[in-house]
């Protein structure tokens, strides 16, 4: 795979104006990871257009969420760590 | 990247403590970086984030104390934890040496806080290998 | 190259757009390279004859217009959210570079940071 060019990190639910601006802005070799309330997206299952998309496990867990069947992966702290590291650049939204 | 390369962060918190999660995301991410072999740079507090330095903060006993949780981080992990000197005044965040020059009747910044200019910011985003921001939801 | 200062919040009844403009100006000061992003409600920014005299506020547009004298390479606004939020080239204050706020706009630049 490809390196990750820009690494989002998206905290914000997918009702607040940030959410948009973040998916208007990603390019095609860019990752996004879902933490706190940016996990909501994935309850209403909608695509992203990326390879990449993470979710951490534990903000889904607590909202009673899970990733199974979607096209996203879910990640702990230590992942999200190593993505900071592994990306180009990192943009926490 | 082999997994024996030393990185360093610097992490910005912009949410306030209890009102947002800011605070233990950026503790959960920073524990995992110093159990990587990583090292966190500082720790900067902006805006809302400086209430993480408050002394005064008091949850209810059966509530985790993010303020006392961060600070025995830092001091663990020999971090510099600095809050923003104009967030801070702003907010009514001061340590003794801003409540003599200002006459206030108390200061309460938490040890091992301290408080300076965004030039700690500046210099953590020149030297660190990636700044990280936690900002309120 | 540099860093991105991105404002998306509105000029009034917020304090992050102003310490949005703090970070950006700290950084120049310390001659780092670094541009500003006005986006979102943040365009509201831009807008010219603001008289924030009646709520008790200075006008960030003065502090706005000190970027160029600070240091700050580049005022930018995404074209599409002055579209949205009514804000033509006439109604705008002087130095603002209209740009479309996208991925290859980002990638111009090393670091991207919000204040809030």
């Amino acid at each position: 795979m490809n390196v990750i060019h820009t690494l989002h990190i998206l905290n914000k639910t997918p009702e607040h104006p940030r959410f948009r601006e973040c998916l208007g802005m990603l390019g095609p070799d860019d990752a996004l990871a879902l933490t706190e309330n940016g996990v909501l997206a994935l309850a209403g299952g909608q695509p992203f257009g990326l390879e990449r998309v993470y979710a951490l496990r534990t903000d889904l867990s607590a909202r009673g969420l899970s990733a199974t069947g979607a096209t996203v992966q879910p990640i702990d702290y230590p992942d999200l760590v190593e993505l900071t590291l592994e990306a180009k650049r990192v943009i926490s939204w | 990247m082999t997994d024996t390369d030393q990185h360093s962060f610097t992490l910005v918190i912009t949410g306030a403590p209890y009102s947002s999660q800011a605070p233990q995301t950026a503790l959960s991410f920073a524990r995992a970086a110093v159990a990587a072999r990583h090292r966190i740079d500082r720790v900067f507090l902006y805006g809302d984030g400086v209430h993480l330095a408050s002394a005064l903060v008091t949850p209810p006993s059966d509530e985790t104390h993010w303020p006392n949780a961060w600070a025995r981080f830092l001091t663990d992990h020999k971090v510099a934890g600095i809050a923003c000197i104009a967030s801070a005044l702003r907010r009514g965040l001061v340590d003794e040496g801003e409540q003599k020059r200002y006459e206030l009747t108390a200061s309460n910044l938490l040890s091992p806080f301290s408080i300076a200019g965004l030039g700690e910011w500046v210099e953590g985003t020149v030297k660190s290998t990636r700044t990280l921001y936690f900002h309120g939801g | 190259m540099g860093m991105l200062i991105v404002i998306d919040q509105p000029a009034y009844g917020t304090w992050a757009g102003r310490e949005a403009l703090d970070m950006a100006f700290s950084l120049a000061a310390f001659d780092q390279p670094v541009s500003l992003l006005f986006t979102g409600a943040g365009v509201s920014w831009l807008r010219k004859d603001q008289d924030p005299a009646g709520i008790d506020q200075k006008s960030v547009a003065k502090n706005l217009a000190a970027a160029p004298v600070f240091g700050i390479e580049a005022v930018m606004a995404d074209r599409a959210s002055c579209q949205r939020l009514g804000l033509d080239a006439g109604d705008m204050a002087a130095g603002v570079t209209l740009v479309d706020a996208d991925a290859q706009l980002l990638s111009q630049f090393d670091q991207t940071a919000f204040s809030a």
